[in-house]
């Protein structure tokens, strides 16, 4: 499986192999999930329960409408025994007429049916769904089923339908609140499309497991367990042998249908991961969509999208036809079962010893009894598709995520932020920093400055703790990161980000997600600071304007201000500012670099830019290379330092631009 | 199948209640599809009985008969039902497909007011329920409708009235379907809709997941997810509500007739009372009503009962897929805006000129191109400058047509490019973004994106070009290192020059840059456009830019005000214009920079 997983492009979740011992831990996890929803569970369980007795009279009503009613026999007749359960309507219906017997028969039907749906009626609300995994994933989350019909059917899938619900919102919300919470860089590779794949379509999954290991099986085996018995009280005196084949007719069945159980469970993950793989190129494609259409891609990308999407529904119609192998296998032993029943009762029927009403009665536990089996056989088969599912899930689950746990929280930072001989290596191997020792005081502006790939955001991202130093340590006046609460640190820090992502949302919603408690005078004045004010003014509704896709609607130099803005607005000690201006006019720049330099009065403002009018203002300059610290100082300083690596980059990127 | 069933019950309960368990002689029909013997019929004595013997045979006949159709019924379900799932699969592949072209060929204008997660769901969710429209409205009804039938004229062969009582049943049966259809359509409209929220919500969170980390706004996010959730599973759990009382509904009034009937069929079959047509259609048996004719009769009324439960539940699934099917094709029935002429011409061999004539453009009401007018000769670099906002890169959009103009025109040579093949004119002009859109792909496969047939050499000419190719070896894998999603493992500024390198490749006699250097250090943006400069000897390059660094090696320069062109010229025709809105921009570039000696 794992060379599957490479084929559809999962990058954090690649090796997927599951054994028969881990599937079965996986489903006692998903089980576990019961003990939040027990008020629920506890319902189902007992309307399931109730609803097992009521369809075990049948058989005999039907045996007294043929036998008593229709060809006039009288009680008795044979050997064969009425249930107990049945002695008080016999002694009701004693003495009657045959149509007598009919009309109190027709009376207790009337009520089975319409509180049970006695016969053969089953209350089921899988609403369609489509021909891949994705598209059934709705069906299941809001589904929900009863064994009988009836107004007690009605309600007992009310209550699953809920059951069914929260279990899956349990889970789906416990995965959603993980996954924003792994490291950053664990983030890096992992895919928005199949984010979505695993929050929507693979968490109804669990609903099926965690009743098909409990109620399902418990009370198919009660149920059928209970038909046995009857008949072998009604009918083990004439017929016993016969109570014997039909009893043996569960493990039977259990037996040819167990093999396939690996081989759908495989056909279950590869369906799943082919349908997170079109869901990926779905987004990525439409994410992106400026990029495709602008370098003529259409065509490109549109054909990727027709290949996953043509694999996924590949990969589904084998799990179908796996089903339909199985149908086939459970009607061939029916008939057997069938035929088998058939001779034999012809012969008691002949010999005297049973009566032309038995075939019904016999039938019809013949019937509950395969249908239990088959039961029992789908179960386990189809609990191997959900594990495929549910492994998707725990996988992230199980994610190391940000240490949240250990932690101190952290006080507010007075006087300084030390890096003490801090090296970083990525999961990959690579090492972004070498022996890092740095100080920065809590009112300077910094700017870190260096080549494309120096390692300046790995440096600013040891602050916020989105990377933790794989040596050395990272201080607040003193305390080590390394043991403090994160969200206390985080909400000290504040990181503005290069890719300006804006929420497709109203401007306000984007300053009221940093900030929830923000007023429209604390927004006014960040916008200012980050030279937003003016376009924001000139926008129709003003900070109520709802952005397009990631703030589309908003040139870049615009989207940047903006997210700047948002950035100041959170008046926390420590700003870092990842190139705030490199697509910034001049002018806008320089009002912005003079409200850094204002903040940095009473704050640690960390700036990485390549823009000279931006470096120059900084009360000191760290530049790096390779990972390493070559100089620190501030500009006059440096500038000495003829033939230095700051100095070359000055003269480089002044050229010869003075004016004349 | 289904009518194989029926037929197949019809004529084996009489021969199973009435001749095999209860003895009957057969009709001498029977002994002849049966391929038994005269002595198996009455031959004119009613009261002769059959031998054990006899019997046995008539069950072997039954038997044999029933297994061919249950190997029947396993063949229909593996192969037919395979079968119908794969068509079914192909039509929903066909319609996604069609969906999502017609999605890339919208233009920005429209993506840029869409939510992603939106389409996700009409492409997935929506469009999935097409296949089940077929068996929805075509195979099902077909199917009810044949049994009703079949069922109507069994029951009219025992007796006429049986056939009335199941006519007369389907009055209030079809008023209170009637009835529950707007509000099944509401409550099934809240749900698509709610559910395609909340995909769109999943989906924002996990692009800006970034963002909400460093704010520490995972518990907001979370608190927004959980409301979506709920409300999507309350919609869900309302329109399940109202299928389960319909049908439940519709149970009590089906199965009160189907014992009311049962009632008076025990009845008859106690008096041996005539069927309606059973003397016109001997060959099954069942001139009289017996046991097996009221097993018939009743398996037949309780199967129609079973249908007309199915068809309600259908009908409230079908308002769903309705209502999925609409939001399908919502997205089929937009009009892409940017469309080919119908006689559009070849793009041109040679591009001597690009020019701008005329061009007013709006987002909206918001005018952001006026009246401008614009040239650039090949062999020449023009570097568009310009405050944030000014309308740079919407100057770029026009010319490939990502949108149209109000009015004018963007010419190459003496064609406008609104003549020229859409797929064509993109095919000749390459673009370096400013947002670097990168691939999970290799890195060989992102630069080589838009000409996939690029030999490894040339991707790697154009890695050199522009200062890739050291930084792309110092990876494990090299050219063939994987990006994360959108190329999260690179530094911006590795990015930036992998996104030039794609444009380069695709060797164009057109290139845009959008701020291409925007997050490169000096050293390595001074050899990118020194590299440039070279390349670009014979095609029109524009940057698009506010570094002076940049902007000084362009032959000419556009200085961008309020939608139109402001200033046109050299850096040092520009920069000696005392007053001029260059020099000012210059000016206030180099406030921050001259070096205080």
């Amino acid at each position: 499986m794992s060379e599957d997983a490479g084929q559809y492009d999962d990058r954090v979740d690649t090796d997927a192999v599951i054994s028969s011992a881990s599937a079965l831990g996986l489903m006692l996890r998903a089980v576990r999930l019961l003990t939040q929803v027990k008020g629920l569970f506890a319902a189902k369980a007992l309307l399931a329960l109730a609803a097992i007795f009521p369809p075990l009279t049948v058989p005999w009503f039907t045996k007294i409408i043929v036998d008593q009613v229709i060809l006039d026999q009288p009680f008795n007749a044979t050997e064969v025994r009425f249930p107990p359960f049945m002695l008080p309507f016999l002694d009701f219906v004693d003495g009657m007429a045959p149509m007598g017997i009919m009309l109190s028969v027709i009376a207790a039907y009337a009520g089975l049916l319409l509180l049970f749906g006695t016969r053969g009626e089953k209350t089921t609300l899988w609403l369609a769904g489509g021909q891949d995994a994705a598209t059934q994933s709705e069906m299941k989350l809001s589904g929900g089923n009863s064994q009988s019909g009836g107004v007690f059917g009605a309600l007992e899938t009310v209550v699953h339908i809920r059951l069914s619900q929260r279990l899956a919102n349990l889970l789906r919300t416990r995965l959603f609140t993980r996954m924003t919470k792994l490291p950053m860089t664990t983030l890096d590779d992992h895919r928005t499309g199949d984010a979505v794949y695993r929050v929507m379509y693979d968490s109804p999954e669990v609903p099926e497991i965690c009743l098909n290991l409990t109620l399902t099986p418990v009370l198919t085996v009660l149920g059928a367990v209970l038909t046995v018995y009857i008949a072998q009280y009604s009918y083990g005196a004439v017929a016993p042998e016969l109570v014997w084949v039909t009893a043996a007719l569960v493990p039977m069945i259990l037996l040819v249908t167990l093999p396939f159980s690996k081989l759908a469970r495989h056909l279950g993950q590869a369906s799943r991961a082919s349908g997170a793989a079109t869901t990926n190129a779905m987004e990525e494609n439409l994410h992106n969509i400026s990029a495709v259409q602008s370098l003529g891609a259409t065509e490109k990308e549109s054909a990727k999208f027709e290949h996953k999407s043509a694999e996924s529904f590949r990969r589904h119609l084998f799990v179908i036809l796996l089903g339909y192998l199985l149908l086939g296998i459970g009607i061939l032993s029916f008939l057997v079962g069938g035929v088998y029943l058939a001779i034999y009762v012809l012969e008691k029927v002949a010999l005297g010893e049973m009566s032309v009403g038995d075939w019904p009665a016999l039938y019809a536990i013949f019937v509950l009894l395969t249908v239990s089996a088959s039961t029992l056989g789908a179960v386990w088969i189809n609990l191997q598709g959900n594990v495929a599912a549910i492994r998707r899930i725990f996988f992230f689950i199980d994610l190391p995520i940000e240490s949240f746990e250990a932690g101190q929280p952290l006080p507010r930072l007075a006087r300084e932020v030390a890096l003490q001989d801090v090296d970083v290596v990525y999961p990959d191997g690579r090492q972004a920093l070498h022996h890092i020792n740095v100080t920065f005081s809590a009112n300077e502006l910094v700017a870190i400055v260096g080549p494309t790939g120096a390692g300046k955001t790995s440096l600013a991202y040891l602050l916020p703790k989105f990377l933790q130093p794989e040596r050395g340590k990272v201080l607040f006046d003193g305390i080590d990161l390394a043991g403090v609460d994160v969200a206390s640190l985080r909400a000290q820090v504040t990181y503005v980000f290069q890719e300006h992502t804006l929420l497709s949302k109203s401007i306000r919603d984007n300053f009221l997600l940093v900030k929830p408690d923000a007023s429209d005078a604390d927004i006014a004045v960040a916008c200012a600071a980050a030279g937003a004010e003016e376009f924001i003014a000139s926008l129709p509704d003003g900070i109520d304007t709802v952005l397009g896709r990631s703030g589309d609607t908003l040139s870049v130099g615009q989207q940047q201000r903006l997210s700047i803005a948002r950035g100041l607005i959170r008046d926390t000690p420590v700003l870092i500012l990842d190139e705030p201006t490199a697509a910034l006019d001049p002018q806008t720049e320089n009002a912005l670099v003079q409200s850094l330099v204002n903040a940095a009065q009473d704050r640690l403002v960390l700036v990485i830019a390549h823009r000279l009018s931006t470096i120059r203002k900084a009360d000191r300059i760290v530049f790096l290379d390779e990972g390493r610290i070559i100089e620190i100082g501030n500009h006059e300083q440096l500038m000495q330092n003829i033939g230095g690596a700051y100095a070359k980059f000055v003269t480089i990127q002044l050229g010869d631009t003075q004016l004349p | 199948m289904g009518s194989l069933l029926v037929g197949g019950t019809f004529v084996g309960y009489d021969l199973w209640f009435n001749k095999a368990l209860n003895g009957e002689p057969l009709e001498s029909v029977q002994t002849v599809y049966l391929l038994l013997d005269e002595s198996y019929s009455a031959q004119g004595d009613e009261s002769k009985e059959l031998t054990y013997e006899q019997r046995e045979t008539v069950l072997n006949r039954i038997l044999l008969g029933a297994t061919i159709v249950a190997l029947l019924l396993i063949a229909s379900y593996v192969i037919g039902g395979t079968y119908q799932a794969w068509i079914y699969q192909r039509i929903n592949q066909g319609l996604r497909t069609v969906m999502i072209r017609r999605v890339e060929h919208l233009s920005l204008q429209y993506h840029a007011h869409s939510r992603t997660g939106d389409m996700i769901y009409r492409v997935y969710q929506d469009s999935a329920t097409i296949t089940n429209v077929l068996q929805t409205f075509v195979v099902t009804p077909l199917r009810a409708i044949g049994t009703a039938l079949i069922s109507t004229v069994v029951l009219m062969f025992f007796s006429p009235w049986l056939g009335l009582m199941l006519l007369v049943t389907f009055v209030p049966l079809i008023w209170l379907i009637v009835r529950f259809t707007p509000r099944l359509q509401t409550h099934a409209r809240q749900a698509r809709q709610r559910n395609s929220n909340l995909t769109a919500n999943i989906q924002e969170v996990f692009e800006a997941i970034k963002l909400i980390k460093a704010n520490s706004a995972e518990a907001h996010a979370l608190r927004e997810f959980d409301q979506e959730s709920n409300s999507a599973l309350d919609a869900a759990f309302a329109f399940r509500w109202d299928i389960i009382l319909l049908t439940t509904s519709l149970m009590v009034i089906s199965v009160s007739v189907l014992l009311f009937a049962e009632y008076w069929m025990a009845g008859w079959s106690r008096a041996e009372d005539a069927t309606y047509l059973g003397g016109v259609v001997g060959f099954v048996g069942f001139a009289v009503w017996n046991l097996g004719a009221f097993q018939t009769a009743s398996v037949r009324l309780a199967d129609t009962n079973h249908h007309t439960n199915d068809v309600a539940s259908l009908w409230s699934a079908a308002q769903d897929l309705a209502v999925g099917l609409d939001r399908a094709f919502d997205l089929l029935d937009l009009k892409a805006t940017v469309i080919d002429a119908p006689d559009a011409q070849a793009f041109p061999e040679v591009v001597r000129e690009v020019s701008w004539r005329d061009v007013n453009f709006s987002y909206g009401e918001h005018r952001v191109v006026n009246n401008l007018n614009l040239q650039a000769a090949s062999g020449t670099i023009t570097a568009i400058v310009g405050t944030t906002g000014a309308g740079k890169s919407t100057l770029m959009t026009l010319l490939l047509r990502l949108y149209d103009p109000d009015s004018g025109g963007v010419w190459i040579n003496d064609v406008n490019v609104k003549d020229i093949a859409i797929a064509d004119l993109r095919a000749n002009i390459a673009i370096a973004l400013q947002q670097n859109m990168l691939f999970t792909e290799s890195i060989a496969q992102n630069i080589a994106y838009a000409r996939p047939d690029a030999t490894r050499a040339e991707i790697e000419r154009a890695a050199q070009l522009t200062c890739a190719h050291d930084f792309i070896l110092n990876m494990p894998e090299g050219y063939d290192a994987e990006l994360g999603e959108r190329g999260g493992k690179l530094s911006t500024g590795q990015r930036q020059r992998l996104s030039i390198a794609r444009a380069v490749v695709r060797d164009t006699p057109i290139l845009i840059l959008d701020e291409p250097t925007a997050s490169l250090d000096a050293a390595t943006e001074h050899q990118v456009l020194e590299n440039l400069r070279v390349w670009g000897r014979n095609r029109v390059v524009f940057l698009i830019t506010h570094r002076l660094s940049t902007i000084r090696n362009a032959d000419q320069i556009a200085f961008l005000a309020d939608g139109a062109i402001a200033e046109l010229g050299s850096h040092d025709a520009l920069i000696n214009r005392s007053g001029g809105l260059y020099r000012q921009f210059v000016q206030a570039d180099t406030v921050g920079t001259a070096v205080d000696e």
